[in-house]
């Protein structure tokens, strides 16, 4: 195995391009270090790629706000710019403790794609795109729902460097939220995640609902079906728990050491409530204010 | 007096802040090797080759032994049941079949990788019904022929029953035939892992035919003797040497890595050797909490007083005893709990299985039973439509009353002051709802010990005056040599604490001690300290009266000076003594021992009792304050209240932090901590999966301390380690029952048991 | 092995490293700093933590090499025994403290968190200490100590 600091965009391009998949990108390290000895990573490669700059900022790109893939999940959690995001704060301030916010990184939060993931349902419920680049080929990007293939799998191609996230803002009367289940208060795997940003109409009505969870599904995903049956519909009890019963026949989890399937089943539509709750909550209030 | 009640900074605060203290893992030797263990991958199964040849060869290897070539010597805490290496038979999952030591730790693994273990996979009993089954198999088919601790005389065994307890009482079924109302619960708990944060860890030397072993060891002494049978040597050609203790809470009493690091060095010729389990390698194991199923059954009369009890439990010993046959012993003290009962039958087991041993964690056993005993009581009062507490204080044991062993309780009516205390700090309010939380209010009361096993202590004034103290006693963590120790000889002694130096025990310096265990350390080795200190200060006092003016009879010791009582100003420093001594053929150093007596106690009152008798009983009462999130299930502590008596608070800060920090393991134990075994083996394996409480989980414990000082403990002290975790799994688990309004009944309630409680 | 060139503790540190080595490691083996502690190499117990370029990270889970240049800062370069920093001091005598394994991790974080915030609150400093496990103390009396600190700063927020 060998270590190569990468100082430039162009540098690692050309890098990515020499080794291919024998290279493993190495931003924070908090996954790969932890793989690594686990036998789960065999790379020939590690290619450390903080020292490049520019990849870490947050900033406002023609409308659309851009989150550099080496933002750090601290850097994410407590950025002014990502006000309108509340989800994507929410559960950046969850992924583990302090030291692993510090030097944790969305690019590698959502390349490693866990099924876990924290940031991918906040991400997702906000449409945002990845952007990538390679020697050859330049330029792309595409949606985090398409980028996201499945387990610990994604569309990054083995020349291609991940460089950052576009998210567009939300409209008015929305409200974002990301709930994770664990069973303390930090430090968890989540159990289940869900990230919901509700729009209102001015009667009150759902002009717009995004729904997506993580650790209930081989990958972190939208449950659509939760969206089209909350559209346009007023928040009565009955379609929260028409909702919820579509959340639990959307999802597809598992037993682990974590928690079971049926608790799994059993506290999502519960959760999905709650969500809907408090971004209600925060809708009215916004308005109010 | 300014040492004894004084929350003084402990005396290895300083250096445990800045890093400095030394850890086993941070000691090294010139020439050391680094060692590590091959553990078996099979559950049950006989061992039909284990090839080292390969790994001999691998680049740094100095030595690989298995059982074939480090001899057989048998150990064990109460029944020499274990040896270093699975000999033919592997008994369960992580059993070590081979060790190595090479130049660097990754040769030493990658060696131990290429051992070639053949191995034939065997039925394995996994569960204590498979074990106790008819026609089971034995996990020791020689169990017979094993040598026998003297603590485990009394011990009653029978094939795979490792530990047998039975009282049979006159009148039980008499009681439950004439009973208005029987009230019958099942419980059970999981096991809990220790979680020190210093992995086992230890450095050995083997050289002129002795063994010196460095260990951060809770019972020095043990490790010494289970060494020395492991080794078949003499007992005094074993030197165990103390470390700094990074935690243990029963799990560091007996050999972990010590028997490894020793057999390596001695394999290659005495070099050092240092062996550190891996995370995942000392959960897997260490002497865990036992798993237990608890059924308890009471029979009360028409006016709702319990008349007769039965109390059954199996308990699960693993592949290996450790100190868990005992504890149908202490189970069977524990029965009745606090409460005028009548007769109470109990039939308590051991039971060996092929899974990782159990052994000791902080209030053996206590938690299980305190959690059966005060659920049920709980539950008795529900069904008789009364107040929880006012049913307890109807049947509380009062002064004199005795215990199931026969033993009188001489000041029971502390457990009801108790009792009151956390009445008045935390009102009981009843269940009630806000939202989507369930809040709820639950207690648990009852007494426990401290164990009266002997200690010893040497104090030697030195050149300059200041006392070093010996013993083999070993702070684990808990303060009761850094503050407890410290502080008792300082204020006997007349100096401050900083003219105290307690050094590490050291087997071949320091007088017996029976370790850090059952609440002792403080009671015990600080009433050796004053047993010592009357000895030397006879010394101090003949040397001192040579140079003080004539009349100086009466002496004492202030500041470091030996004055003379009512002759104006007249002193002299100890370091003066010192020299003075050094002249006259007298040694200023004078030496205690001290073990508790036992107190009188009904023979015959249950057969299979290793432990007849309770000794230094301390009273306590807690209440817990929860809310259930209804959406997760998960529980929160919102208030936690103790009311516990101490004796006297030598040090009341580190009291506080002995009752927080039980608190937090029993809130573990009742809510998030278990390692669930699936067919013999763990599937929680690391801290990600284990999950300890963190900051965020834990309430602020408000302490009530209850000082009733006892007449032999030194300045008053009694045991304050324990308790604490005793009682938090039945307060808690009340707690929840009461605000979700459905009973919980096993450990640890998970926020999947409330979310279907409260589904259904 | 690879060179490494990096700041410890406000001294400049030349060492060669192997490429997958852990700045754990690399202090407790090759510079012999022993504080940082070995609690459970997976980034759960924060008994390792240590400041690099001021934010607190879990040394066993960081690459020696991502160090190039860094300034790190362990536990040994926060106080002394003899002179320890007002936190430890607060520490010592709010017993917020048992065993101590644990201890070095949790000072280094909450050096961080006093840089941060100057006047935590018990919710702060809760946050701030959940990557640190402490099996003794149950952190309230560690939690104490920071609060001891930070004047004005409110019991329970």
């Amino acid at each position: 195995m060998d270590f190569i600091r990468t100082t430039s965009m162009e540098h690692t391009l050309s890098v990515l391009e020499a080794y291919g998949s024998a290279a493993t990108l190495l931003a924070g390290g908090t996954d790969v270090f932890a793989q690594l000895p686990r036998g789960e990573l065999t790379p020939g490669v590690l290619v450390h790629i903080m020292p490049v700059p520019g990849l870490s900022s947050v900033v406002l790109e023609g409308g659309a706000i851009s989150i550099g893939a080496l933002a750090s999940h601290r850097r994410i959690a407590v950025d002014g710019a990502l006000g309108g995001f509340g989800s994507l704060r929410q559960a950046a301030a969850q992924i583990g403790g302090w030291q692993t916010q510090a030097v944790g990184t969305i690019g590698g939060n959502v390349c490693n794609a866990s099924p876990a993931a924290d940031l991918l349902p906040p991400l997702l419920i906000h449409d945002a795109r990845v952007a990538l680049v390679s020697a050859s080929r330049g330029e792309r990007s595409l949606p985090v729902s398409d980028f996201v293939k499945g387990r610990h799998a994604t569309a990054r191609e083995a020349d291609e460097l991940v460089t950052s996230f576009l998210l567009e803002p939300p409209g008015t009367h929305t409200a974002d939220i990301y709930l994770k289940v664990g069973r303390r208060s930090a430090m968890e795997v989540a159990i289940l995640g869900l990230a919901l940003r509700l729009t209102l109409d001015d009667r009150g009505r759902v002009a717009q609902a995004r729904v997506a969870t993580c650790a209930a599904s081989p990958c972190p995903m939208r449950i659509t079906a939760v969206e089209e049956i909350l559209q346009g519909e007023e928040l009565s009890a009955d379609l929260i728990a028409e909702a919820g019963q579509s959340l639990r026949s959307s999802l597809s989890p598992i037993d682990d050491v974590r928690g079971s399937a049926a608790y799994r089943l059993a506290v999502a539509p519960r959760l999905l409530a709650r969500a809907i709750e408090q971004t209600k909550v925060q809708i009215m209030l916004a308005n109010s204010g | 007096m300014t040492n004894i009640g004084s929350d003084l900074p402990r005396a290895d605060g300083w250096d445990k802040v800045a890093g400095k203290s030394q850890y086993t893992v941070d000691y090294s030797e010139s020439g050391m090797l680094h060692g590590c263990v091959l553990r078996s991958p099979v559950v049950c199964g006989r061992i039909v080759r284990v090839d080292v040849e390969a790994a001999r060869s691998m680049p740094g290897v100095r030595a690989v032994v298995t059982a074939t070539n480090v001899g057989n010597g048998r150990a064990g805490m109460l029944v020499r049941d274990q040896t270093l290496f699975a000999d033919r038979e592997i008994r369960h999952h992580g059993e070590a079949i081979a060790a190595v030591a090479a130049d660097t730790l990754a040769q030493a693994r990658a060696a131990r990788d290429a051992i070639e273990l053949e191995a034939e996979s065997l039925p394995a009993l996994t569960t204590m019904a498979q074990a106790l089954a008819s026609d089971a198999p034995l996990v020791h088919p020689d169990w017979e022929s094993y040598a026998l601790n003297p603590m485990a005389a009394e011990l009653r065994r029978q094939g795979n029953v490792a530990g047998e307890l039975i009282a049979d009482p006159d009148g039980v079924d008499e009681a439950f035939e004439r009973a208005h109302l029987v009230v019958e619960d099942e419980f059970c708990v999981d096991r809990q892992y220790q979680a020190y944060l210093e992995p086992m860890s230890a450095v050995a030397r083997f050289t002129d035919g002795r063994c010196i072993v460095r260990t951060g060891s809770q019972f020095p002494y043990n490790i010494r003797e289970e060494l020395a049978a492991y080794l078949d040597v003499r007992l005094s050609d074993v030197r165990v040497i103390g470390q700094t203790v990074g935690g243990g809470f029963g799990a560091k009493l007996g050999c972990g890595t010590e028997g490894y690091a020793a057999v390596l060095s001695r394999a290659v010729g005495g070099r050092s050797v240092r062996v550190v389990k891996t995370r995942d390698e000392d959960i897997v194991t260490a002497p865990v909490r036992e798993n237990a199923e608890l059924r308890i059954r009471t029979a009360l009369d028409a006016e709702g007083n319990m008349t007769a009890r039965e109390f059954s439990c199996d308990m699960d010993c693993g592949a290996y005893g450790l100190e868990t046959p005992t504890f149908p012993s202490i189970l069977f003290h524990f029965a009745a709990g606090i409460y005028r009962i009548g007769p109470v039958r109990v039939h308590a087991r051991a039971v060996y299985t092929n899974t990782p041993p159990t052994g000791a964690f902080r209030g053996v056993n206590g938690p299980a039973v305190y959690f059966a005993v005060e659920r049920h009581m709980d539950n008795i009062a529900r069904r008789l439509n009364e107040d929880p507490m006012a049913f307890r204080a109807r049947h509380m044991l009062r002064d004199g009353d005795t215990l199931l062993n026969g033993q009188a309780l001489a000041d029971a009516h502390i457990a009801r002051e108790a009792c009151e205390a956390v009445q008045k700090s935390l009102p009981a309010v009843g269940a009630r709802q806000s939202g989507d939380r369930l809040r709820g209010v639950g207690s648990a009361t009852g007494f426990w010990v401290t164990n009266p096993l002997p200690g010893s202590v040497t104090i030697t004034v030195g050149e300059d005056g200041r006392l070093h103290v010996l013993t083999g006693a070993n702070d684990n963590g808990s303060g009761a040599v850094a503050m407890g120790l410290t502080q008792i000889v300082a204020e006997a002694m007349g100096v401050s604490t900083g003219e105290v130096i307690v050094g590490l025990p050291d087997t071949d310096l320091s007088g017996y001690d029976s370790g850090s265990q059952g609440s002792r350390t403080t009671h015990i080795v600080g009433k050796a300290a004053l047993i010592a200190i009357d000895d030397l200060k006879t010394r101090i006092f003949d040397v001192a009266r040579q140079m003080l003016p004539p009349g100086a009879n009466e002496l004492e010791l202030v500041g470091g000076m030996v004055r003379a009582v009512g002759i104006g100003d007249a002193q002299v420093p100890l370091a003066a003594v010192f020299q003075m001594a050094n002249f006259s053929n007298v040694s200023l150093s004078g030496s205690g021992t001290y073990a508790t007596t036992p107190p009188a106690f009904t023979p015959g009152c249950a057969v299979g009792l290793t432990m007849p008798s309770l000794l230094t009983p301390t009273y306590h009462a807690h209440r817990a304050e929860v809310e259930v999130d209804s959406v997760t299930g998960n529980v929160r502590l919102l208030r936690y209240v103790v009311a516990q008596e101490v004796g006297r608070a030598i040090n009341p800060d580190g009291i506080m932090g002995q009752i927080q920090g039980g608190i937090a393991q029993g809130i573990g134990f009742t809510l998030t901590e278990n390692l669930r075994l699936v067919d013999g083996r763990y599937l929680e394996r690391s801290l990600e999966a284990y999950r300890l409480p963190l900051a965020q989980d834990l309430p602020r414990v408000e302490v009530v301390l209850l000082e009733h000082p006892d007449s032999e403990g030194p300045f008053g002290a009694k045991g304050v380690a324990e308790p604490p975790l005793v009682f938090a799994p039945a307060a808690i688990a009340n707690a929840v029952s009461d605000a979700v309004g459905k009973p919980f009944y096993k450990l640890p309630i998970t926020p999947e048991d409330v979310l279907f409680a409260l589904d259904t | 092995m690879q060179q490494l060139t990096f700041e410890v503790n406000g001294r400049r540190e030349v060492v060669a490293v192997d490429v997958g080595e852990t700045l754990l490691d690399c202090l407790r083996e090759r510079l012999h700093l022993t504080g940082a502690k070995d609690g459970c190499r997976e980034g759960e117990c924060g008994a390792c933590t240590v400041l690099v370029d001021g934010q607190p990270v879990d040394a066993c889970l960081y690459p020696a090499l991502a160090c190039e240049g860094v300034s790190v800062r362990t536990v040994e370069g926060i106080g002394t025994p003899s002179e320890p920093s007002d936190l430890q001091k607060a520490i010592v005598e709010h017993a917020g403290l048992q065993c101590g394994f644990c201890t070095p991790g949790i000072v280094v974080v909450l050096t961080a968190l006093l840089e941060a915030v100057p006047n935590p609150g018990r919710a702060n400093i809760q946050t701030a200490l959940a990557g640190n496990l402490c099996r003794c103390t149950g952190y309230a009396q560690i939690e104490d100590a920071v609060l001891s600190l930070a004047s004005g700063a409110k019991d329970g927020l």
